[in-house]
């Protein structure tokens, strides 16, 4: 008895002391970032995060497969943590120890063997999902490519082993007459009636060897936690809880006035916090177009690329200490007569401080940086709300600010400064499109319309989509709804401005249009372009814009539902694609399709749809980048042929930039013949009984 | 070691320009002024000199429409000072040698060791400035500038002859050079660092000398006007498959098509 | 005042340029309705005085220790020729050394400088010169009365045939003092590479420009390119970036081609572009902007998106 004291409490405080260590050490690498802001505001939403996320899982039951057998072996584990505490009480207190309160209910028991059993089929079905998803064999198709696999095997095993070990003592003690539950710890009786023949003798020495393993596992698996992804289980309540809410996509998050992550030190700590939590489990890498399409970017390689270089890094930013990084870096970007540039890479801290290396190029390629949509498939998909935007748009604004990036990109910044469109046309010939319209459309800045329409630049200069935008005007004149423009006082509403990292040039047209909104008259604002949706909708509230923002889609559901226009069934089969910034950062699904039901459309849904919609490749900037065609099929093409799959011949888009992407996509897959893109407001103008009508949208 | 980048503002080309009432003039009410293309390559380079070099460089420019706009820019992306020239007429356009008139005092008071300026500019109808400036000064000069490495006391300059050809030549400083392109693509200035060297200002005002009347060299212009359109091409109409068809027709026609 | 025209001549030390010929040809025309002669001053390249029968008179200044090209010598040079030979009006190209020159001599002659020249026409006694300004967008109408005037002309103006005539005119030896104190020295010439393709030989040329948007774009012309068996050319902005060498520039600062065609595809057609290509006997241009000048030298024109055209085209023509 005292022996097994001895060899218990030893290997109790060898683990606790191990662990604790390793998170010691943790806590102050993490809270060595710069300032996160506003992390604890809004209890209520937080703690019903906690619920939803970490109790329901609800993120991991996405994905049925994996996240039926990771729910029950989480909710095995909290059970477990009974058996735990009887494991210990077993080794320090006396046999038959029982927690206080709850006692030996013969529930608990049953559910004690209950989950041990449920938790070892599950470890068995985790088995099955790492061999037939393998990335020794599917490579990138695999979303454990990339992934410490090593470790997660010896995860496996160490659950397997708190399960046979668990179940071997208990079983061995229903035969030594230790066992304090009856025939409801079901799992436990069968595995002793095996046991049994071998004697009470052997039994009671199986007893106290598998009890002492066990609490042994559980210690080595406790360390081994804190040493790998498995520490999810300490930091993925703190991660979900300290998480943007009600989710980190819509509007960014802007720390430090936008001056931009250089180094480590400059990324917030919840971002750090956000590398440590990372489960390697790759469900953002499965859902990224720019992965998918063979782009140097994976949302999950990122972030354990961004963890090893935290970890390499402790030395230096322990020794720093913390809060003393990011102002220094303000210091260097005031310092404008300073040779800019020669500054990333040198030591920013005391001068004896090691060199705290560039994020860029020195731990991640440019490439990486730039490959982004900021679609936030990654974000809505991270079952530990790891917030991956932010951190690649903060890093861009530190390339930005250090003048790095592509030629094409610097050249629409220029542009978009200089015209305030990122076509570099003239701003005077923003509101050209409506010349031809045959009737005028009113001057919002000069008389109070209904709806302000803001129309974009895509919708405003692209020779095919003002066509788009002079039908919707049609279709709106038609239904007598009042609406106006700002002409040429409307500039690039600045959300790829943002998203490239200039967020100089992004408050500057945020204030531009400001000035011009402040001047005019309206109820509520809206727009074709999501992009510009979500900017006005959930940026622009913090400059001052408090009218509500619709997407055309839900203008034009609004006005079927009130019979303002009528129009009679097209009995098309059709697809509908989701833009990104529609339906996954502003969570706007059901009007479009509200749409597509009245114009009597048979809507057949695309595998990734709605909030799993897939990119088309143009979000976050990447429409003025260019694309490398020897890495394979653009998103765009992608999706195509996910469409041409379902059989139908009509793509519905709700998007400028995704007409204009997905029109080039049908013709560069040679699907031109069978699949036809057509907008929203093309199927209704068709679809309307007025023959006018009939006429512009022929044409 | 101090360069003076010269540099000024244009007509942004992007707009449709209209002529004044008086015709020989563009409408300068309606335009928007941008910094002349070329001006922003010869700051680029004297900023990569500034680099290799740790010269000073001074941007210099007429008061003119949105100028402050252009040298603040100028600073952000790293010149040490800039000078604007006041109390010149800036509602009307100014030809080169007004220009290099009112240039050439204040360059020879700055003791600049090398003087960088855009190649041309879109409307510098009677000569380029380096060559006008130059030739006030007396100082040696090159134009269609695509390469200057600084020695000592001169400067190796390489200049572009067309057709390919490309000549060096070391030059004694201070000289003036009229710069066609910079070593690299000209850098971005984020606009936070515009904004944040706008607030705190910092653009040196000097009065501008007053030229001397200068009747030997000005040239008389009686009129702007919109060309006409000579021979237009023909438009050919319909979809990108309508429009290969043609075109491939037409090759084919004259026999250019192989095989 | 003389009623006399003096042409810079330009050369590489084998031969005169087409823009000396093309300016002869223009002095040729304006000199026989005033009555003046047509002189020509050459620094260096004394050789080559037997091509330059268009003109009465030669100037040659020597002592230029065989450099082609120097700004300050030949600007010593041709001040020596101007004040020995007092013409009523010099004419130079907008090339380099027109803007080397140009300048400078008009401070030193003294005379008021036109650039940009497209148009030469004699009223009464006036010259009447016509520029090209703000990219093409505008022209300038100038009127040239004093004693002494400088026009540098755009290439491609005048026809260089008119100027072209083989004979033997009066040589003139000037002699200039302190070329050899210049304060410029010339370190070498570099000759074009012709290891590349040689696009001033090819009888058709893919062209590209700005709107192709990125080196990877290249892609969808070069295939198109294949299928004419045609190399690619571009315009400054492509090689600038580059996207591609700088021997496949055409233009101004590139090579001067006058293919059987000429596709250009997202080049808007800048003065200096139209310089180098707008003798090709067929130009088809793709541009999206219908405004772009290019259109107006094309023979024919397309507004189509160059990303959906090229490959149509390609695919038509591989077939």
């Amino acid at each position: 008895m005292v022996l097994r004291i001895a060899i218990g409490g030893a290997v109790v405080l060898i683990g606790l002391a191990l662990g604790g260590a390793r998170l010691w050490w943790l806590a102050r690498l993490i809270r060595s970032g710069s300032p996160a802001p506003g992390r604890t505001k809004g209890a209520l939403r937080r703690s019903w995060a906690e619920l939803a996320e970490v109790l329901g899982q609800r993120k991991l039951l996405r994905r049925r497969q994996s996240g039926i057998p990771h729910a029950l072996t989480f909710w095995g584990f909290i059970i477990l943590l009974f058996t735990v505490i009887e494991a210990f009480g077993d080794v320090f207190s006396s046999k038959r120890f029982a927690i206080p309160g709850i006692g030996h209910s013969p529930v608990l028991g049953f559910l004690e063997d209950l989950f041990a059993v449920v938790v070892l089929l599950a470890v068995i079905s985790f088995v099955v999902i790492r061999l037939v998803d393998s990335p020794a064999r599917r490579e990138r198709r695999s979303r454990f490519y990339g992934s410490h696999t090593g470790a997660a095997w010896v995860t496996l095993t160490l659950i397997a082993l708190v399960m046979i070990t668990l179940l071997g003592y208990r079983a061995a003690q229903t035969n030594t007459g230790d066992f304090p539950y009856g025939s409801w710890a079901f799992a436990s009786h069968a595995i002793g009636g095996w046991l049994a023949p071998l004697g009470r003798g052997t039994n009671s020495v199986i007893e106290t060897t598998l009890l002492l393993c066990n609490v042994a596992v559980i210690m080595g698996f406790l360390v081994f936690v804190t040493y790998s992804k498995h520490l999810h289980i300490f930091l993925a309540p703190m991660n979900v809880g300290l998480s943007r809410r009600p989710r980190a996509l819509g509007a960014l998050e802007v720390t430090d006035g936008g001056s931009g992550a250089r180094t480590i030190e400059q990324l917030s700590w919840k971002h750090l916090l956000d590398f440590a939590t990372c489960t390697e489990c790759g469900r953002c890498q499965a859902a990224c177009p720019a992965w998918n399409t063979n782009k140097p970017l994976s949302p999950k390689l990122l972030v354990m690329g961004l963890r090893d270089h935290l970890f390499t890094s402790a030395p230096r930013l322990l020794a720093a200490g913390h809060g003393a990084s990011r102002g220094s870096a303000l210091t260097s970007s005031n310092g404008a007569s300073s040779a800019e540039g020669k500054v990333v890479g040198q030591s920013r801290g005391s001068s004896d401080a090691p060199a705290a290396p560039a994020l860029v190029p020195d731990v991640i390629s440019p490439d990486v940086i730039w490959a982004c949509t900021t679609c936030g498939a990654c974000v809505e998909q991270c079952p530990v709300d790891i917030e991956h935007v932010d951190t690649i748009v903060d890093i861009r604004r530190g390339l930005v600010n250090d003048g790095k990036m592509e030629a094409s990109v610097q050249q629409v910044l220029e542009n978009i400064a200089q015209q305030g469109n990122s076509f570099g046309k003239s701003g005077r010939m923003r509101a050209r499109w409506v010349r031809e319209l045959g009737f005028p459309v009113k001057d919002a800045r000069k008389e109070p319309v209904r709806y302000l329409w803001f129309v974009g630049d895509f919708a405003s200069f692209d020779e095919r989509i003002l066509e788009l935008s002079r039908t919707l005007a049609h279709v709106l004149h038609d239904a007598d709804v009042d609406f106006g423009l700002l002409y040429e006082g409307e500039r690039n509403a600045g959300n790829d401005v943002r998203r490239i990292g200039e967020e100089g040039l992004f408050e500057m047209l945020v204030e531009h249009n400001m000035s011009t909104l402040n001047g005019a008259q309206f109820e509520s604002i809206f727009t074709t372009d999501p992009h510009s949706l979500n900017t006005l909708r959930n940026e622009y509230p913090a400059y001052g814009l408090d009218k509500p923002v619709l997407h055309y889609s839900q203008l034009l559901q609004e006005l079927l539902e009130s019979t303002a226009i009528t129009v009679k069934p097209l009995g098309t089969r059709v697809t509908y694609h989701d833009p990104c910034y529609l339906a996954r950062h502003n969570r706007i699904t059901e009007a479009p399709r509200k749409v597509l039901h009245a114009l009597g459309c048979e809507l057949v849904e695309m595998p990734r749809h709605g909030l799993n919609t897939f990119c088309c490749g143009a979000g976050g900037g990447r429409i003025w980048m260019s694309d490398d065609p020897a890495l394979g099929e653009r998103p765009s093409e992608n999706r195509i042929r996910e469409a041409v799959a379902l059989g139908v011949d009509t793509f519905v888009v709700a998007c400028p930039k995704d007409f204009a992407m997905y029109s080039d996509a049908v013709k560069t897959t040679g699907h031109e013949p069978d699949l036809r893109v057509v907008d929203l407001v093309e199927l209704v103008a068709t679809a309307l009984e007025t023959a006018t009508l009939a006429a512009v949208s022929g044409s | 070691m101090r360069i003076l980048v010269l540099m000024r503002q244009l007509p942004d080309l992007v707009e449709e320009l209209e002529i004044s009432s008086e015709g020989t003039d563009i409408d300068r009410e309606l335009v928007k002024f941008v910094m002349n293309e070329f001006d922003d390559q010869a700051l680029e380079e004297a900023l990569l000199l500034k680099e290799s070099s740790g010269a000073e460089v001074v941007v210099v420019a007429l008061d003119e429409p949105d100028v402050d706009q252009a040298l603040y820019t100028a600073i952000a992306k790293g010149a040490d000072r800039a000078v604007k020239l006041t109390g010149v007429s800036n509602e009307r356009w100014m030809s080169t040698h007004e220009r290099a008139a009112i240039l050439a005092p204040y360059v020879e008071e700055s003791a600049a060791d090398l003087v960088l300026t855009g190649v041309q500019a879109a409307d510098d109808l009677d000569g380029q400035l380096a060559g006008v400036l130059a030739g006030l000064l007396g100082l040696p000069h090159a134009a269609v500038v695509v390469g200057v490495e600084l020695k000592d006391s001169t400067v190796l300059v390489t200049q572009e002859l067309g057709g390919g050809r490309s000549v060096d030549e070391e030059i004694d400083l201070p000289a003036v050079l009229g710069l066609q392109a910079a070593r690299q693509a000209p850098r971005y200035a984020p606009i936070s660092k515009i904004r944040q060297v706008t607030q705190a200002g910092g653009i040196e005002e000097v009065a501008a000398h007053t030229p001397p009347e200068a009747s030997a060299t000005a040239i008389s212009l009686r009129r702007l006007y919109v060309p006409e359109r000579s021979g237009h091409a023909e438009m050919l109409e319909g979809t990108p498959g309508e429009v290969a068809e043609r075109i491939a027709e037409i090759l084919r026609s004259r026999g250019l098509v192989k095989g | 005042m003389s009623n006399d025209i003096l042409v810079l001549a330009e050369h590489d030390g084998q031969a005169v340029s087409d823009i000396t010929f093309e300016l002869l040809g223009a002095a040729r025309r304006l000199a026989s309705g005033s009555g003046g002669q047509v002189a020509v001053a050459l620094v260096g390249g004394a050789g080559l005085t037997g091509t330059l029968g268009a003109a009465s008179t030669v100037y040659v200044v020597d002592g230029t220790s065989g450099a082609i090209y120097s700004p300050e010598v030949f600007e010593k040079a041709f001040l020596g020729v101007l004040k020995e030979a007092d013409p009523r009006l010099v004419l130079t190209g907008t090339s380099t050394m027109g803007i080397d020159v140009a300048g400078a001599l008009s401070v030193a002659w003294p005379a008021p400088v036109v650039s940009y020249v497209v148009g030469l026409e004699a009223e009464g006694t006036e010259l009447v010169a016509t520029s090209q300004i703000y990219g093409g967008k505008l022209m300038a109408e100038v009127a040239i009365g004093g004693p002494h005037a400088i026009c540098a002309v755009i290439a491609g103006s005048f026809p260089a045939d008119a100027g072209r005539s083989d004979g033997t005119p009066e040589v003139r030896e000037v002699a200039v003092a302190g070329l050899d104190s210049a304060r410029t020295t010339p370190r070498g010439v570099h000759e074009p590479d012709t290891s590349g393709v040689d696009i001033a030989a090819a009888e058709v040329l893919v062209s590209v420009g700005r709107g192709i948007g990125g080196k990877e774009n290249l892609e969808v012309v070069q295939e198109l390119a294949d299928a004419l068996g045609a190399p690619l050319a571009a315009s400054r902005p492509i090689t600038d970036q580059g996207w591609l060498p700088k021997p496949q520039q055409v233009g101004k600062s590139g090579k001067k081609v006058k293919p059987r065609a000429y596709l250009a595809f997202g080049i808007s057609g800048a003065p200096e572009h139209l310089e180098g290509m707008r003798d090709a006997e067929l130009i088809i241009a793709c541009n999206t902007d219908p405004n772009a000048p290019i259109f107006d030298v094309a023979h024919y024109g397309t507004t189509a998106d160059l990303f959906d055209l090229a490959p149509e085209l390609a695919e038509k023509l591989g077939s």
